[in-house]
């Protein structure tokens, strides 16, 4: 077995349910830390395999283009302050170049971006949730033909997936840090009042994905074809 | 910040440092705590910032406010009933616990500032350099693309303008789709450009052999001994949180163990960072006032 596969495994089935069954005997408050190792139990295996792959020179300058569009992508919008198209560039990336790739362009763009906008407890949760984005456009999309791969239905599965999985992510952090009991109630309270700001990024991932999806993917399958890039 | 003299030292001890106050403020809950957590990153983040410091400081504290006010609504324990809200007790404890809650986040926000303006990205990437090279590869390729990038968006957008598209006072529509074209020339500009880096770093042997690490920052002696105290310092702490100094229970009812003295020992790791600023400034005055 490849080294980076025993390490997915411990990580997995050892370091995770270990984690968890620490979290219940400690007392006071402590599952933030714990929920905040479990994530990074689950990024460290994608970050190995990309490691132990030992990537070619051309993919690694591909994908780290890739992060820093998203990254920039932010800035280019800066006549629109809430405007944030780094979703639908993620989950471009997704598509163009695997469930992998995606996840790793995600997690790095949420992970690069913070250095210029502030590290702090969300830089994990950030990393999963845009990881997840680009990992399920890759899973979905990549190198499949089943679903439609036209502006509008990419645009709906990108404004499905910011709204019920990025956004959700990213506001358990908030939940994690400011609830004291985990009631129903007070959870599902947390969740209704990031609906508005949710919807406004799910809406930019929408306009991103309409208008630029094509013109992109078609120029980075150009670069793959050209190149033989994923072969 | 060059006027710190903390970020001089080797990015291990910079990173042990904020690993331990970090993980100290998430996990103590006593209020003797959570004040000396406060103040002491408190201090060291307005001796970093300056004036800045302070108005985040004040937005920090608003949202501490706000968390400690929500938390009786959804948390109904406590003994001291203070009002009836919707029928439901609005209890003291709970209240007091929010403001706990709160101080914890605070803590964590404060110290995260600190540690932006100290773990710089290169500081960063020697840090994890040598554990996942071609991760941190990519990471410094982006940070080096993102200027980069920005400033060919600006040339784009520069162009655009002189054959009369773009432009400031535009509807919402119209800014988009103009954004938009620029992204979309900035793609296929650089995904071009990754390629001529890429065949670039081959010939100069990318991947022929074990890429060794450019090390800027060495271990001095003054390093040894930072992290040394903070060792000890942390070590001592966890002895007294291993032993209940630092239990604290708010709901149903307010209880915390007495104070000991392995609080002035966690004020005293705390402050290790401020302690080599306010020296680092003191020698300063002293070397100008011989001259």
């Amino acid at each position: 077995m490849k080294k980076s596969t025993i390490a997915t495994l411990i990580s997995l089935f050892v370091l995770i349910p270990a984690t968890l069954l620490l979290s219940r005997i400690l007392p006071g408050r402590v599952h933030y830390l714990t929920s905040t190792l479990v994530i990074v139990y689950i990024l460290i295996p994608f970050f190995l395999s990309f490691e132990g792959k030992k990537p070619s020179a051309r993919v690694l300058v591909l994908i780290a283009v890739l992060c820093a569009l998203a990254v920039a992508s932010r800035a280019i919008f800066a006549m629109l302050p809430n405007f944030k198209p780094i979703y639908g560039i993620i989950i471009i990336a997704g598509i163009a170049l695997g469930a992998q790739a995606g996840f790793l362009v995600g997690a790095v763009s949420a992970f690069a971006s913070n250095f210029l906008f502030g590290q702090g407890p969300w830089t994990p949760w950030q990393m999963l949730a845009y990881g997840t984005c680009g990992l399920l456009a890759g899973l979905l999309y990549f190198r499949k033909d089943k679903l439609p791969r036209d502006p509008v239905s990419l645009g709906l599965f990108g404004f499905i997936s910011v709204l019920f999985v990025v956004c959700p992510l990213l506001d358990t952090s908030t939940v994690l840090t400011t609830l004291t009991v985990f009631t129903p109630t007070a959870i599902l309270g947390i969740y209704t009042t990031a609906i508005l700001t949710n919807l406004i990024q799910a809406g930019c991932t929408l306009v991103t994905l309409l208008a630029i999806s094509k013109p992109m993917l078609r120029k980075i399958d150009r670069i793959i074809t050209k190149y033989g890039l994923l072969e | 910040m060059h006027s710190d003299g903390f970020s001089k030292y080797h990015p291990l001890t910079n990173f042990l440092f904020f690993l331990g106050a970090i993980l100290f403020g998430v996990l103590f809950q006593h209020p003797a705590y959570l004040l000396a957590g406060m103040l002491c990153a408190g201090i060291y983040y307005v001796l970093l910032q300056g004036r800045k410091a302070l108005k985040a400081i004040a937005g920090m504290l608003l949202l501490l406010l706000i968390v400690a006010l929500i938390n009786p609504i959804f948390n109904t324990q406590g003994s001291h009933i203070l009002f009836r809200l919707f029928g439901r007790p609005y209890t003291l404890e709970a209240l007091v616990y929010g403001f706990a809650v709160g101080s914890i986040l605070v803590i964590t926000l404060l110290w995260f500032g600190c540690y932006n303006q100290i773990m710089t990205e290169d500081k960063f990437t020697v840090l994890f350099g040598n554990l996942a090279p071609s991760l941190s590869l990519l990471l410094v390729m982006v940070f080096r693309l993102i200027p980069n990038l920005l400033s060919r968006a600006r040339q784009i957008n520069d162009a655009r303008r002189a054959i009369g598209k773009g432009g400031d006072d535009l509807p919402l529509k119209e800014k988009i789709t103009q954004g938009m074209a620029v992204l979309t020339a900035l793609t296929g500009w650089a995904l071009e450009g990754s390629i001529v880096t890429a065949d670039s770093m081959r010939s100069r042997g990318y991947g022929a052999a074990k890429r060794t690490c450019f090390q800027i920052y060495q271990m001095g002696f003054g390093d040894y001994l930072v992290i040394l105290a903070a060792v000890l310092a942390a070590i001592v702490t966890i002895i007294g949180a291993v032993t209940g100094a630092t239990d604290a229970t708010y709901t149903p009812l307010l209880w915390s163990a007495p104070v000991s003295f392995f609080l002035p020992v966690y004020c005293i790791y705390l402050l290790i960072p401020t302690f080599i600023h306010v020296k680092e400034v003191l020698q300063c005055r002293i070397f100008i006032s011989r001259i």
